[in-house]
């Protein structure tokens, strides 16, 4: 398996542009198993950077070593976390690593309410998945799918 | 904007023009000996101003001059920097509506803040400062000054205000045209300036601090007695670097002086099951984005993203940012407002009217439905900055939040708080209060007296809160960070936690053998939800009562080291 490194030319970090990143590889007949998304600042406006882990088909992009971090918009198991998951089931059903809670822990048993949406952090090669405490008490993933935007999001 | 900064490239970006139009006023006809005094006069202030800001950091040669002395007459006015109106494409109230509430919230002063951009600076302008003056007419007891919520270039919104006078909207409107984010990262062909990739993209950076030197140049040259700045809900995106809050500081030391504590929007937390929205307290749910600041990082001890007791992140945690600047003898000043757009169980919403063509909603719609999913309150109903003034006129509460005479409350959990801090011995013996500098001889002890007084009466959920405990946070100050990008205090402490019985209490603390200047404020609790080293706990979203978990903050002393 290879990685490919990719820069589309819109950026933004979030579940708009992880849905047209992941389009346009499928549209492409393109299988990665594994996509990280980086923002990176080596210029005065910060780019968002795309890896991709390649099964199959013929990539875009430029050919990469594997990244040492990034936010993970797909990974092996994602579509089986669709609602309230325990912990356990999280890292033995997905590629999921380790499951960390925000100045609380977590244990198998503790139930998280993924909301059908999950974006762990991948770190050198394991995928780490930050959860905090949510009203019920169960946890849930600290990045949300449509986090409030101010103004309308008109800014 | 995430930026880097560290590696000595701080000046690498060009210097930015002031914009045109945005900098003298052709119909400034004073005689030009009286604006040239006064010309010279600010610059003494603002070079004084300067050279304190770097010098707090170090012991002064000469014996200092005390500020904010303790025992000057002066009264304590409430009120809210943040606030919204039809004028904002996300708001409804109109500006007489607000004033009365925030009237009848026992508030002192307020400022209209709607948000900059293109359909603002073009059509609201126009149509607010009239509504303004109209209220100011009709509620002589309310201060209601002219602001704007500004998107600062590469960074979060802030309030922008100047008292009211001839050149007021003159200059907000030439300020918002050459320096409003959203205006700069607006296509030309859609009214804007096309200068900046985004609101918040690090190009804009440069913008910023031009835009705060141009407010203080109005100041130095007489246009305006003084003109503020505050950060809004600094931490809500992570789009306030470090490096970014400090150059703003330094930019313009008179103008840019602090930011909000505690952001509005406290009511979006409440849950479903009591009714409410069940959103993130003070809309605090996002994550690092493309201009996310990247050492605010969420980890398994923190979420800089959340609220924590209902507090930014960086003013709640002890040893946080707040006090990374504070230890530095950088004056920086925080607030507390509600950001009313919507607010929760009214039943109010907004108008029709398309905002973006006309800039306004219109009249505000009645659905004669509770709107649940609302998340404000209104002014003066739950978070109030409360400023210590010696008259109660536009000019001088202004004084007063510039001065950081400054204490932000939610929920009236405090009715009254009395901080003196003096040397024993040599030294400033008659000493200072909130936000001020006072000086001791190496060596000596400094004296902290805080007197409480808790509520007199109910607050606007009915119900007599009950401060519970009191912290005192002190840490060293160490001097200019040389990484401006530093958001953390390792020297700051709690010293000491006062357990509060009484409704009016005295306590006592002193600082002996003063080994080198220091800074040190106050907290207090309503004690109901503390981590287990009595700290805030974070706000779980969907799942915050703000009436249930009260706070207060008070702005810092300095104590300089003779
Ligand atoms: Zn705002
Ligand atoms: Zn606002």
């Amino acid at each position: 398996m290879r990685w490919v490194r990719l820069v589309p030319a819109f950026t933004s970090v979030g579940a708009h542009f992880d849905r047209e990143v992941l389009s346009a590889l499928d549209k492409a007949g393109v299988s990665a198993d594994l996509v990280l998304t980086h923002v990176e600042r080596e210029d005065s406006v910060a780019v968002t950077a795309v890896s991709a882990r390649i099964t199959s088909g013929l990539a875009p992009g430029t050919e990469i070593d594997p990244p040492v971090e990034g936010r993970c918009a797909r990974f092996p198991g994602q579509s089986i976390l669709t609602g309230v998951h325990h912990v356990a089931e999280i890292v033995e059903a997905t590629a999921i690593d380790e499951v960390v809670g925000i100045g609380a822990a977590v244990t198998p048993d503790t139930r998280v309410d993924t909301g059908g949406f999950v974006r762990p952090e991948y770190r050198d090669g394991l995928l780490v998945l930050l959860v905090e405490p949510a009203a019920g008490g169960v946890f849930q993933p600290a990045e949300v799918e449509q986090p409030h935007e101010c103004c309308a999001g008109s800014h | 904007m995430s930026h880097h900064h560290h590696d000595g490239h701080e000046h690498h970006h060009h210097e930015v023009e002031p914009v045109e139009g945005s900098w003298q006023d052709p119909a400034d006809d004073r005689p030009i000996a009286v604006a040239r005094r006064r010309f010279l006069a600010g610059l003494g202030v603002a070079v004084g101003g300067a050279a304190l800001a770097s010098a707090g950091a170090g012991e002064a040669a000469a014996t200092p001059l005390p500020t904010n002395r303790w025992g000057t007459p002066q009264r304590w006015y409430a009120g809210d920097h943040h606030i919204h109106t039809q004028y904002s494409g996300d708001g409804q109230y109109t500006v007489s509506q607000q004033v009365a509430k925030a009237r009848e919230h026992g508030l002192d002063w307020m400022v209209i803040t709607d948000h900059g951009g293109v359909a603002h600076q073009k059509f609201s302008l126009d149509q607010v400062t009239p509504d303004i003056e109209k209220a100011r007419r009709s509620n002589r007891d309310v201060l209601v000054y002219q602001g704007l919520e500004w998107n600062i270039p590469g960074a979060e919104h802030a309030t922008v205000f100047l008292p009211p006078d001839r050149h007021t909207v003159d200059i907000l409107r030439a300020f918002e045209a050459g320096y409003d984010g959203g205006i700069l990262s607006t296509a030309v062909a859609n009214g804007g300036k096309g200068l900046i990739t985004r609101s918040t993209s690090a190009d804009g950076e440069p913008y910023a601090l031009a835009a705060l030197r141009y407010l203080e140049s109005q100041v130095l040259s007489g246009r305006t007695e003084i003109a503020l700045m505050f950060a809004n809900h600094p931490s809500r995106r992570g789009v306030d670097s470090p490096h970014e809050l400090r150059g703003w500081r330094d930019a313009a030391p008179g103008v840019a002086v602090g930011m909000e504590g505690a952001p509005g929007h406290q009511a979006a937390g409440i849950s479903k099951a009591s009714g409410g929205r069940g959103g993130a307290r003070g809309y605090y749910d996002s994550s690092p984005g493309v201009d996310s600041h990247p050492g605010y990082a969420p980890s398994a001890t923190e979420n800089p993203y959340r609220t924590y007791g209902g507090f930014d992140w960086m003013t709640a945690k002890v040893g946080g940012l707040w006090d990374s600047m504070l230890a530095e003898g950088r004056p920086w000043w925080i607030t507390s407002t509600s950001d009313v757009h919507q607010v929760f169980n009214d039943t109010l919403t907004p108008g029709p009217q398309d905002y973006d063509k006309t800039g306004s909603k219109g009249a505000p719609v009645d659905s004669g439905v509770k709107q649940t999913g609302f998340g404000d309150f209104f002014p003066g109903f739950y978070s109030r900055t409360v400023v210590g003034s010696r008259s109660r006129s536009y000019v001088d509460v202004m004084r007063g939040l510039q001065a950081g005479k400054v204490i932000a409350v939610h929920g009236r959990l405090i009715d009254g708080l009395d901080l003196r801090v003096r040397a024993l011995g040599e030294g400033d013996n008659q000493g200072v209060t909130l936000g001020g500098r006072t000086f001791v001889k190496r060596g000596g002890s400094v004296e902290v007296t805080v007197e409480v007084t808790g509520a007199g009466g109910p607050n606007f959920a009915g119900v007599v809160p009950r401060l519970a405990k009191l912290d005192l946070i002190a840490g060293p100050v160490t001097g200019p960070v040389t990484d401006r990008d530093t958001l953390s205090a390792p020297g700051t402490t709690v010293v000491k936690s006062f357990e509060v019985t009484k409704n009016r209490s005295r306590f006592t603390y002193v600082f002996k053998d003063v080994p080198g200047p220091f800074y040190l404020r106050v907290r207090g609790s309503d004690g109901r939800k503390l981590t287990s080293d009595g700290g805030p706990v974070m706000d779980v979203i969907a799942d915050s009562d703000p009436w249930s978990d009260l706070w207060f903050y008070a702005n810092p002393v300095f104590v300089d080291v003779i």
